[in-house]
């Protein structure tokens, strides 16, 4: 119960990693702020499950690309809790679509979320932030290799994590240690929506050496590691837990 | 055209960046070239207009714009008995 007290913040924490987010941050004792886009069925399952752990769950609906919906977010966080102590910026969107299809509103609308949504809710959050904090963002494999129709979502990615190694320096006077880590394919309902179509791509990066997929859980694991004061100076750093796939990415099963 | 229905092809024209499409009961999301982004946008438009939830489920059995409005309509008429 080593986060037992905090008070944390997961945005996109109904569904998927930030669901299995959610709950690891409350297993180890922290109240959990679960921040859903729209389906409040989903929303309302993670809160049970996540109370059944003993801790407070308070669900805000909020489209983080909206600055006006991240501003109601936090100003209802400080009027329930009065503080944050913890802010994984987990919640993602996309438009699966090559470099060439990409129009104006599908680039606004993936990098407003992806990526503006990390600064602004930053920017609250440390107001938040009396004690020090942990800030976390949750980057995938595409912000540095090319997967296929995942240009919008891997450039954003790419600005969520250089925008976390400035927020690790310019933070840590104020005792907020800021990391982010970069997942290998997650089983999750936002892999097929980029693997459709694809299998026989797909199945390579699944292969791992480790010789699994990168689970929900694994990533929870990480994340509470990097919750956690013994982490402290790991700084601006983004992690990789892929399994080993970015190493060999082609055949990495028959390499082991 | 009601109230509902002004404001439900008010948003639509909006998102999917076309003042002159031709919004009538039998106009199909096809038929105004909108994709997975348009509706998903619409429909948060919706949702905080009016403060409701759609159901995606509930989608699959829209053919048109007709269907449509109705749909919003019976939500937001629960809405305001709630």
């Amino acid at each position: 119960m080593s986060l037992k007290g905090k008070v944390a913040l997961v945005t996109g924490g109904s569904r998927g990693i930030g669901r299995a987010i959610s709950l690891k941050l409350a297993a180890e004792g922290a109240d959990v702020v679960i921040n859903y886009f729209r389906r409040r069925d989903t929303a309302e399952s993670a809160a049970q499950e996540v109370r059944k752990l003993g801790v407070i769950a308070h669900l805000i609906k909020a489209n983080v690309g909206e600055p006006e919906k991240i501003n109601s977010m936090f100003a209802e966080i400080e009027e329930k809790f009065g503080r944050l102590d913890i802010f994984v910026n987990n919640a993602a969107s996309g438009v699966a679509r090559p470099a060439m299809e990409l129009d104006d509103q599908s680039w606004d609308w993936t990098m407003d979320i992806n990526a503006r949504a990390f600064l602004l809710c930053a920017q609250r959050a440390v107001r938040l932030m009396k004690d020090g904090g942990k800030i976390v963002s949750i980057s995938s494999l595409g912000s540095r290799l090319t997967l296929p129709v995942y240009t919008s979502v891997g450039v954003s990615k790419a600005a969520l994590e250089s925008l976390t190694r400035y927020l690790a320096v310019e933070l840590a006077p104020m005792g907020i240690c800021v990391n982010g880590l970069s997942a290998g394919a997650v089983e999750s309902e936002a892999l097929k929506m980029y693997t459709q179509g694809q299998e026989a791509a797909a199945s390579s990066w699944q292969t791992t050496p480790a010789g699994r997929m990168v689970r929900g859980e694994d990533i929870a694991n990480l994340v509470a590691f990097l919750c956690r004061d013994e982490s402290e100076m790991i700084r601006g750093q983004i992690i990789v837990i892929d399994g080993g796939v970015s190493l060999a990415p082609i055949g990495s099963a028959t390499n082991r | 055209m009601s109230a509902v229905e002004e404001k439900v092809k008010e948003i639509i024209i909006k998102i999917v960046r076309k003042p002159e499409l031709d919004f009538t009961p039998t106009t199909t999301f096809k038929d105004m070239e909108a994709d997975s982004l348009d509706i998903v946008q619409i429909l948060v438009a919706l949702e905080d207009t009016y403060d409701i939830e759609i159901i995606d489920e509930d989608l699959q059995e829209i053919a048109n714009m007709g269907d449509f409005v109705a749909y919003i309509e019976r939500k937001v008429a629960a809405r305001q008995a709630a």
